[in-house]
């Protein structure tokens, strides 16, 4: 009989229990839906937020969308964010394109923090930078000088040194070219001077440039070989427009005489012209000696397309930009002159580069 | 919680329901919140291109009023260029200068500033055409021009990313909305399904003391008494019905129990009453016997007996000795029970002193059946009976009167009966002596003292029936016959019950 009441009891406690569990799990359904749904809604609107960076340069190039200047831009921005620094590559986000000199005008209306900019000699740049420092703005040139101008500092290549680098290459392949006649049949040909062409650009601003290519005529001439032997010419490439640079490559193929040696001086011409050496089968014939190591262009050399290229560090350059900047930011002055290293690329060293390039994808 | 269980079913089953209905309603809350916070983000989505919009809309209207001044210098134009570079400039204000990862951040920020220095420039356009300085404003117009284009594509670069941006966050959110549907869904089936349970739990709960109460009212109704009462929980109106139940059941078990004492007491009472009229019997009878009881008569008989004897009168000796006989069974019965003998011997003597008294007027006959004659029966019966046949039905017939005194077996009974051929008895009379109505007369001539008041009483104590003596009489002058029935069987237990 006692058994039953406590039964009954147990029974009512239990639904109780049942009761308050059920609230419970109702309650914590609904806690834990509007949690989750309250986490899942943070986790969207957390990708909103990002660091914010205590400077702002800009790097301005001519054409932001070549290899060579966006990895020289990694390297800038990268050797930026160590100090809190932000560097945009101008021009990258906009609708239009812009030249140098319209970006320069941006970057100076946006009040950057420093401008690295791949200048050329004209006056308007000259201006421009000039206009730029004294709105409190430190520029420096990149690549490309602008020695008049009140530039910080110039980043770029010894461009002598890769002038002797090339010059050095045209010798071998002249010395290669007087093997071929000790060895070859002699006599039925005419002593013919190995023709070796420069190609620079039409607009001859670029102080760089030149230097290159006084660099390789002193250096060939150092060298003990007759002027017999060869004969430098400089062949000006139209790069006004934008796809003009592939038609006078071209037209130089056109040509009966088409030169033996043809040294590029930019990344655009070595593509152009291995293009046109493969298009107009003189491959062996006609020997390229490229600038850049855009993948390209090193598997180029791998084929013999191309005899030999120099490598820029790129990365090394766009370093050296932001340091120039931030020497000056906390020493208020930084050296002139930054000169990043230049590697030469032929066939004996190609694998290496191959297997760079392999291991950095 | 016990204050709530404490209240009425009303409030009970009410809150049970108000429960269920909030929760619900809890859940829409947050659902509404939810969707309300969502649809507010998706009018947001595309803000941010919207405000741009409005922001290349007042640097238009900037530029345009400038462009007006400096061709027609108006003072409206003017008014016009103040209000809307202050438009502007408010606007531009709102613009975030922060350099982020993001390249809409660094943008906004690039037009924050190209914007500032656009004014500036404008504002010195402006200045130079004031003072007619038509060299300067010209170089400034171009200038801020220029400035303008490039905010103008910033702002149209900037709007196409924020859009490409917005979209993303657009499908984002409808997938969150897709999310936060299929949340609701799961939520509401959950809660839905707590509040089937709870109400469930809430109704067993309540229902349980009554289907308890149920239970214990179908045991008490197959008769159980000794079911255990429901206890009441709580003090709604299951309990107070409970309460009540239990109430009804336990005074309906005292009720029981009186009922079951006073049955008891007043068969006790019964018992007690009998007794007494028994033992008033008793003490009736023995008194009655006392009255009979005449040692000295006895003892003197016995001396006149011995006297004839020693006379040699043999017939008057014989008469004394039975005389003495007849009150020797008077001395020596003091007990309540003796054989049928006994009493047949009795009546033997009481005829034969007649006989003599009277010179045999008294015819008496006997039919015996001597197997019965050690049954048990009360002593002094027959003699009044037959005592009785002699005075009141053939004492006045001289030598005609007859008495035939039989024993003899009828079924189970043994039946004595005294037959007369007297006056006989009317039935009044009969039904009065029966009923005990009679009144005889107790100075009555030649009476041993014994009535048949007495006898029929003490016969019936002794058998325990009343149906035990019977008087039948056909009417004047026919005779009288008395019958005594004593149950073969219950005679014997009365005897050794007697004793």
């Amino acid at each position: 009989m006692k058994v039953r009441k406590d039964l009954y009891e147990k029974k009512i406690r239990r639904q109780y229990l049942v009761l308050i569990l059920t609230l419970l799990f109702t309650l914590l359904t609904l806690i834990f839906g509007s949690l989750y749904f309250r986490f899942y809604r943070l986790e969207l609107v957390k990708q909103a937020e990002a660091h914010t960076y205590d400077k702002y340069f800009v790097m301005i190039t001519d054409n932001y969308k070549t290899d060579f200047w966006q990895s020289v831009y990694e390297g800038a921005l990268e050797k930026a964010r160590e100090s809190d620094i932000y560097v945009d590559l101008l021009g990258m986000n906009l609708s239009r394109d812009y030249s140098c000199e319209e970006l320069m005008k941006i970057a100076t209306a946006s009040k950057v923090d420093g401008i690295m900019v791949c200048a050329d000699e004209s006056s308007s740049m000259t201006a421009l930078i000039n206009d730029a420092v004294s709105n409190g703005i430190p520029v420096v040139t990149l690549y490309g000088d602008n020695t008049h101008s009140d530039r910080l500092s110039f980043v770029g290549i010894g461009g002598y040194s890769v002038g002797k680098m090339y010059a050095k290459q045209i010798i071998n392949i002249i010395k290669d070219a007087r093997r071929e006649k000790l060895f070859g049949d002699e006599g039925i040909e005419e002593n013919r001077k190995v023709q070796v062409a420069v190609l620079a650009n039409a607009d001859t601003k670029d102080a760089g440039q030149n230097i290159i290519i006084s660099a390789i005529q002193d250096t060939i001439s150092e060298e003990n070989v007759t002027d017999a032997e060869f004969d430098v010419s400089i062949v000006t490439v139209d790069n006004t427009n934008a796809f003009s640079v592939e038609e006078s490559i071209r037209d130089i193929f056109l040509n009966e005489d088409v030169p033996d040696v043809i040294v590029c001086l930019n990344e655009l011409n070595t593509t152009c012209t291995y293009q046109a050496v493969v298009d107009f089968n003189k491959v062996g014939e006609v020997n390229v000696l490229g600038y850049y190591d855009s993948s390209e262009i090193v598997k180029a050399i791998d084929r013999g397309g191309v005899y030999a290229t120099i490598s820029i560090d790129t990365r090394q350059l766009g370093e050296y930009s932001v340091s120039a900047l931030l020497d000056y930011y906390e020493f208020g002055n930084t050296s002139e002159y930054y000169l990043a290293d230049v590697t030469l690329i032929d066939r004996s060293n190609v694998a290496d580069f191959l297997k760079k390039e392999a291991l950095d994808e | 919680m016990n204050k709530f269980l404490n209240s009425p079913l009303q409030t009970k089953i009410i809150s049970a329901c108000v429960l269920a209905n909030i929760t619900i309603f809890i859940v829409n809350l947050f659902l509404i919140v939810g969707i309300n916070s969502m649809s507010k983000d998706m009018e947001m989505v595309y803000e941010s291109n919207r405000s741009l919009n409005e922001l290349s809309v007042a640097l238009n209207m900037v530029q345009d009023s400038m462009t007006e001044y400096l061709s027609s210098k108006t003072s409206e134009s003017l008014e016009n260029y103040y209000i809307n570079a202050q438009k502007f400039k408010d606007l531009t204000d709102d613009l975030g200068d922060k350099v982020t990862d993001f390249s809409f951040n660094r943008m906004e920020r690039n037009i924050k500033y190209m914007s500032g220095e656009y004014l500036e420039q404008v504002e010195q356009t402006i200045e130079a055409k004031r003072g007619r300085n038509v060299e300067k404003y010209r170089a400034y117009y171009e200038s801020s021009t220029d400035l303008f284009e490039n905010i103008q594509s910033y702002i149209t670069s900037l709007n196409l990313e924020l859009f490409v941006i917005n979209s993303e966050d657009f499908i984002t959110l409808i997938q969150t909305f897709r999310t936060f549907e299929i949340i609701g869904v799961v939520v509401m089936t959950f809660v839905m399904i707590g509040n089937v349970i709870i109400i469930t739990s809430f109704v067993k709960a309540m229902i349980m003391p009554l289907r308890s109460l149920a239970d214990s009212a179908n045991e008490i109704a197959d008769g159980d008494f000794d079911v255990t009462l429901p206890s009441v929980s709580y003090s709604d109106e299951v309990g107070i019905v409970i309460g009540a139940f239990n109430k009804m059941i336990v005074s309906i078990k005292d009720y029981i129990e009186q009922l079951k004492v006073s049955m008891a007491n007043e068969r006790y009472m019964q018992e007690k009453e009998l007794m007494m009229e028994a033992h008033l019997k008793d003490a009736q009878l023995r008194y009655l016997q006392a009255q009979i009881n005449p040692h000295f008569l006895f003892n003197t008989l016995n001396a006149g007996a011995q006297l004839a004897m020693m006379e040699g009168a043999d017939r008057t000796y014989e008469y004394v000795q039975t005389v003495a006989d007849f009150f020797r069974y008077n001395v020596k019965n003091q007990k309540d029970a003796v054989t049928l003998r006994e009493e047949v011997t009795l009546v033997d003597n009481y005829i034969h002193i007649l006989n003599v008294r009277f010179s045999g007027d008294i015819g008496y006959e006997k039919q015996v059946d001597e197997r019965l004659l050690d049954h048990k029966m009360p002593s002094m019966i027959l003699q009044p009976i037959v005592e009785n046949a002699v005075n009141h039905g053939i004492r006045e017939m001289a030598g005609d009167g007859r008495i035939v005194l039989r024993v003899y077996r009828q079924d189970k009974d043994v039946c004595i009966s005294v037959k007369d051929n007297g006056k006989g008895i009317s039935n009044e009379t009969i039904e009065k002596i029966l009923s005990g109505d009679y009144v005889s007369d107790e100075n009555a001539y030649d009476n041993n003292g014994i009535g048949m008041d007495n006898v029929i009483k003490r016969l019936r104590l002794f058998v325990g029936y009343e149906d035990v003596l019977r008087i039948f009489s056909e009417g004047e002058g026919k005779g009288c016959e008395v019958v005594i029935r004593l149950p073969l069987e219950g005679a014997k237990n009365v005897q050794s019950d007697d004793r």
